[in-house]
C-alpha cells in the first residue's frame, strides 16, 4: 500500500458518499411524484430536468472555482486572500440564487407553454416550478457552504448536510406532496435546501475552521472564479439543454406519453453523477501534485483513478443489464404499456455510464491540471454536442429505441473523436494527461513504511539518486540526512502506528528539492523553535534553523514537508 | 559498514568504512564499546555519511574514555560528516585532528 494509494482510498467514500447524495438529492422529487402523484407527476418533474441542471450548474459556476482557489491560497499561507474568495463567493452564491429565482419566475409561463404537454403534465409541472423558486435561491447557496466545507477539511460536516438535505427534503416533501400535490414536493425541496444550510453553519463553531470573512471585490477574481468552475460546471448547461431538446424532440415524435419513459432514462443517466466521486477523491492529492509540478504522482493518482471508474462504469452497467427493472421500481413506472419499453430504453441507454465513468474523471482531471479550455470541450461533446447528433439520427431510423440506443452511445463515441483530436494536438507521448515528462524526467519518488530498515535504505537511495545527477557530495548526504532524521522523528512521534510516507526528489531548476509526505499525527517539523526531546529532534532542529528554503503544509490531514537545497 | 581495529601500544585505532546510519549504529556503538584502551583514534575517513544514530555513538564512546581517564581523537573526518558535526556543535565537544 503505497502513501497516495492509501490517502486516495481514504478520500474515496466522503467523495462518492456526496456525489451519491447529490444523485439521491435529485432523484427524490421524480421518486416521491411519481409515487404519490403518479406518472402525470414523473412527467411534470421531468420536464424540470432542465430547470434542475441550470441551477446545478449556478451552484457549480461559483463552488468549484472558489474551493480550488481558497485551497490554492491557503496552500499558500494567504489566509486573508482565501477568505477574501470564501466571502466573494457566498456573495455571488447569494446573487446568483436570486438572479435565478426571478428569472424562473419570468420564463415559467413561456417555456411550459413551449412543451405543448398535455393538460394535467402542464399543470403539475407548473405548480412545481413555481414553489420551486425558494430552492432555486437556496440550493447554490448550500451547495458552495457544502463545498467549502469539504475543502476546508470537515468532509464529515459535508456528509452529514447532505444527509440532513435528503432526509429532510422527503419527510417534508412526501406527506406535503400528499397534500399539495407537485407543489408541494417542490415546497419540501425548499426546505430541506435550508435545513441543509442551517447544518453547514455549524462548522463555523470548529476551532479548526479556516472559513472566514474578508472584504474582498474585484471583477478579476469574479472572473477567476467562474472560468476555474467552468470545465465543471459546463456539464450542468450541457445536459440542460440536453434535456430541453429531449422533452422537445420526444413530445414533438412520440407523445406526452412517451415522457415517463424518458423520465426513466434520464435517471438512468443521472446514476453517472456518482461517478463524480471518483473525480472528487482524487483532487486533494492531484491539486497538490500538480502544484508541485510532479507528474510522476500525478499519473499515479490517475491511474488508480481510472482503474476504479472503469471498474465503477462497468459494474453498474452491467447491473442495469441484468436488472433493468430497479430504474423503473425507482421511478414508480408500473403502467404496463410502458414497462417494456422502459426496460429496452434502460438495457440500451446504460451503454452510456461506461463512457460517462471516464469522461467525468477527465473532465474533472483536466481541471485540476487547469486546462478549462479541454474540460469544456469534453463535456460538452459527450454530454451535448454528441447526443445532440446522434439521437435524432437514431430516431429517424430507428424510432424511440434509436434515441435511446444514441444516448447510450454518445459518450463513448465521444470519447474515441476526443483522444483523435488529443493525440493529434499534442501527440502521443502526452495522451492523455497532457503532462510534460521532460519536466519530471531527473525526479524520483519512493514510498515506505515508516521502520528503521526502509527509512535507511530510502535515504541511501535518494543520496544515490542526487549524486548520480551530479549534485556534490555535501548536499547529497545533507538531502540524504533530512529523509532519515524526518522520517525517523515523524515514526517517533508515532510509535506503534503503522505510518506510510512517501519521498519525492526533484532535481529540476538547478536544486535538490525534497517533498516528504506522512499520515502520521500532523506536526510541524519544520518550527526550528520545537519542544527537543532527543538528539534526533536536537540535529533536525539545528538543520532546520541551517535551511533557508522549508516549510511544512498541513494538507487535507497528512504532514507535507517540503526543503529545498 | 566495517569495523576495523589495530593496537599499537596503549593506543587503539579503530577505522570505520561506510554509512553510519540508524540501522549500523548500533554495530559502531558496540565496536566502540570494546575499545577498552587509554587512547583511542577513531578513523572516520571511510565514513560518507553519519546521522543522529552515529553522532549519538561517538558522545557516549567519548563520555566512556573520559569517564576511565582516557581521551578519543577522531581523524579524517570527511566534508559531509563535518557539516553534521557543526551543524550540532559536536565539533568543539569532540576532538577533531
Amino acid at each position: 500500500m503505497t502513501f497516495a494509494g492509501s490517502k486516495f482510498r481514504a478520500f474515496l467514500p466522503a467523495a462518492t458518499f456526496a456525489m451519491a447524495a447529490e444523485f439521491l438529492m435529485g432523484l427524490s422529487d421524480s421518486v416521491i411524484c411519481g409515487h404519490v402523484v403518479g406518472e402525470t407527476g414523473l412527467a411534470a418533474v421531468n420536464l424540470m430536468q432542465g430547470v434542475f441542471d441550470i441551477v446545478n450548474f449556478v451552484s457549480l459556476l461559483v463552488a468549484i472555482g472558489a474551493s480550488v482557489l481558497f485551497s490554492t491560497e491557503v496552500g499558500a499561507f494567504h489566509l486573508r486572500r482565501a477568505r477574501g474568495y470564501f466571502t466573494l463567493g457566498l456573495g455571488m452564491s447569494v446573487v446568483m440564487g436570486l438572479l435565478m429565482a426571478l428569472v424562473l419566475a419570468l420564463t415559467r409561463i413561456p417555456v411550459l407553454a413551449a412543451f405543448g404537454v398535455a393538460a394535467e403534465v402542464h399543470e403539475a409541472a407548473s405548480a412545481y416550478w413555481l414553489w420551486y423558486l425558494p430552492a432555486a435561491v437556496f440550493q447554490p447557496i448550500v451547495f458552495y457552504l457544502g463545498t467549502m466545507c469539504y475543502a476546508d477539511g470537515d468532509a464529515r460536516l459535508s456528509m452529514i448536510s447532505y444527509v440532513v438535505q435528503i432526509v429532510g427534503n422527503c419527510a417534508l416533501s412526501v406527506p406535503l406532496t400528499i397534500v399539495w400535490g407537485t407543489a408541494g414536493c417542490a415546497m419540501g425541496t425548499g426546505l430541506g435546501a435550508f435545513v441543509g444550510i442551517c447544518a453547514l453553519l455549524f462548522h463555523f463553531r470548529r476551532p479548526s475552521c479556516m472559513l472566514g470573512f474578508s472584504r474582498h471585490f474585484a471583477f478579476s477574481d469574479i472572473l477567476g472564479i467562474t472560468r476555474t468552475s467552468l470545465g465543471d460546471a459546463s456539464k450542468s448547461i450541457a445536459k440542460a439543454v440536453l434535456m430541453f431538446a429531449l422533452n422537445a424532440y420526444v413530445i414533438a415524435r412520440f407523445g406526452s406519453e412517451a415522457l415517463p419513459v424518458l423520465a426513466v432514462v434520464v435517471m438512468t443517466i443521472g446514476v453517472s453523477e456518482i461517478f463524480d466521486g471518483v473525480g472528487n477523491a482524487a483532487q486533494p492529492l492531484i491539486g497538490v501534485y500538480v502544484g508541485e509540478n510532479n507528474g510522476l504522482l500525478t499519473r499515479r493518482v490517475m491511474r488508480m483513478a481510472l482503474r476504479l471508474s472503469l471498474f465503477e462504469g462497468v459494474g453498474v452497467m452491467t447491473l442495469l443489464l441484468a436488472c433493468p427493472r430497479l430504474m423503473l421500481s425507482l421511478a414508480g413506472l408500473d403502467d404496463p404499456a410502458l414497462v417494456h419499453e422502459a426496460i429496452v430504453a434502460v438495457r440500451l441507454v446504460s451503454a452510456a455510464l461506461l463512457g460517462l465513468a471516464i469522461v467525468l474523471l477527465f473532465n474533472s482531471y483536466y481541471v485540476f491540471i487547469r486546462r478549462e479550455g479541454i474540460s469544456t470541450a469534453l463535456t460538452l461533446l459527450a454530454i451535448l454536442v454528441m447526443p445532440f447528433a446522434l439521437f435524432p439520427v437514431g430516431g429517424a431510423f430507428w424510432g424511440m429505441r434509436g434515441v435511446w440506443g444514441a444516448l447510450g452511445a454518445a459518450p463513448l463515441v465521444a470519447l474515441g473523436v476526443f483522444a483523435v483530436y488529443l493525440l493529434v494536438r499534442f501527440g502521443a507521448r502526452r495522451f492523455p494527461l497532457l503532462l510534460d515528462d521532460a519536466r519530471n524526467g531527473d525526479s524520483r519518488v519512493f514510498d515506505l513504511v515508516l521502520e528503521p530498515d526502509s527509512v535507511c535504505a530510502v535515504s541511501t537511495k535518494v543520496e544515490e539518486h542526487v549524486r548520480r545527477h551530479g549534485v556534490d557530495v555535501v548536499r547529497a548526504a545533507k538531502a540524504a540526512l533530512l529523509v532519515e532524521e524526518t522520517l525517523m522523528v515523524v515514526r517517533d512521534r508515532n510509535a506503534g502506528r503503522c505510518v506510510l510516507a512517501e519521498v519525492t526528489v526533484d532535481l529540476n531548476g538547478g536544486g535538490v528539492t525534497l517533498v516528504l509526505r506522512d499520515d502520521g499525527e500532523v506536526f510541524d517539523i519544520t518550527d526550528s523553535d520545537a519542544k527537543i526531546s532527543s538528539l534526533r529532534s536536537y540535529l533536525v532542529s539545528n538543520l532546520m534553523g541551517e535551511l533557508p528554503h522549508r516549510r511544512n503544509l498541513t494538507t487535507t490531514g497528512f504532514n507535507r514537508n517540503v526543503y529545498r537545497l | 559498514m566495517d569495523i576495523a581495529k589495530k593496537t599499537e601500544g596503549d593506543r587503539m585505532i579503530i577505522a570505520v568504512t561506510g554509512r553510519v546510519d540508524t540501522t549500523t549504529a548500533p554495530e559502531l556503538d558496540a565496536g566502540l564499546k570494546l575499545a577498552g584502551n587509554e587512547t583511542l583514534t577513531l578513523d572516520l575517513s571511510g565514513v560518507p555519511y553519519m546521522s543522529s544514530a552515529g553522532l549519538r555513538c561517538l558522545l557516549t564512546a567519548q563520555k566512556t574514555m573520559m569517564a576511565g581517564g582516557g581521551s578519543m581523537t577522531i581523524v579524517g573526518v570527511q566534508a559531509a560528516v563535518r557539516e553534521v558535526l557543526d551543524i550540532t556543535g559536536f565539533s568543539s565537544i569532540l576532538t577533531l585532528a
